[in-house]
């Protein structure tokens, strides 16, 4: 299997602050589609997601450890696609930390604090990357 | 049957959605969604998608007509999740068009209240829709952030 490393200019956008989108799918074929608040980089070959409270996304992806994630360049007026893995949840530990802060952070500055709360951080390996430019469309005012 | 509510969420409020798909081997993607119309029948929506983001959609749901769909009002965080089936797709037509750059207005109102960026980074977050997809609504969830999310709201849940 082919050790796909994330490369260096997906950082910053990992951490604009943007929300991300996740698509997992149940072990019956439902896809299940959710906002995330945070795609935190691990290193090269991993991220990880927060698990706050979607339950249904956590159930699927113990089901079935494939899952996509899109985050989102505005100023580049692009967003990168990544196909994910799931390996293992963290309850404790410095990645688990980090995270905990950065959402209590993004929480703070969206109007959702005592809302957002990390219950574990969710490791991922990246099976695949790729950066999508998205074409002009002139506004009609 | 999509709730008078939720249709006017629809039409009025939500600035923002996503879609997800799902392959033959249960590899979930992901799609952005440029706009959406609601069918007069109000049980079916016309989903559109950008030219960017139509890698495997229309061979997945043919394959297994299985569609997600995360709506969203920004900044509020009102969200829905519509799950339902594949019926059919076509070209867009300018109806369609229309309804993609309201939802572009949409969204940069929505954020210009609340974020400093840039108008014309904002109208770039919205494609245009090359590609018109029907689904058959069967299911929505409450989806906004909080203790209720995930709650199924159609059909309702048993108590």
């Amino acid at each position: 299997m082919p050790v796909i490393r994330l490369p260096s200019d997906i950082r910053p956008v990992l951490e604009n602050g943007a929300p991300a989108v996740m698509v997992t799918c149940s072990a019956d074929g439902k896809p299940n589609t959710t906002v995330i608040s945070q795609v935190y980089y691990v290193d090269e070959t991993h991220v990880a997601l927060s698990f706050q409270f979607f339950s249904k996304t956590i159930r699927n992806v113990r089901e079935n450890p494939r899952a996509y994630v899109c985050v989102f360049d505005m100023a580049g007026q692009a967003h990168w696609s990544l196909q994910l893995q799931f390996e293992r949840s963290e309850t404790e530990g410095p990645v688990f930390d980090t995270m905990d802060m950065q959402i209590e952070a993004i929480a703070s500055m969206t109007g959702m604090s005592g809302i957002f709360k990390l219950r574990a951080a969710d490791i991922y390996r990246v099976v695949s990357v790729e950066r999508v430019q998205h074409p002009a469309w002139t506004p009609s005012e | 049957m999509i709730p008078g509510k939720l249709i006017r969420f629809l039409e009025q409020d939500a600035n923002v959605a996503f879609a997800g798909s799902r392959d033959r081997d249960l590899v979930p993607f992901g799609h952005r969604v440029s706009g959406w119309r609601v069918g007069a029948d109000h049980r079916t929506m016309t989903i559109l998608f950008p030219d960017e983001f139509l890698a495997r959609l229309v061979e997945s749901l043919q394959q297994n007509r299985e569609l997600a769909i995360t709506v969203e009002a920004f900044p509020s965080h009102e969200t829905y999740q519509f799950k339902g089936h594949y019926v059919n797709h076509r070209d867009v037509d300018d109806e369609d068009v229309e309804a993609a750059d309201r939802l572009r207005r949409r969204w940069v109102k929505g954020n210009r209240m609340f974020s400093n960026t840039p108008e014309d980074v904002l109208n770039g977050f919205v494609s245009r829709p090359s590609l018109a997809v029907d689904v058959e609504v069967l299911e929505i969830y409450l989806q906004t952030p909080g203790p209720g999310a995930g709650t199924r709201l159609v059909p309702p849940m048993e108590r």
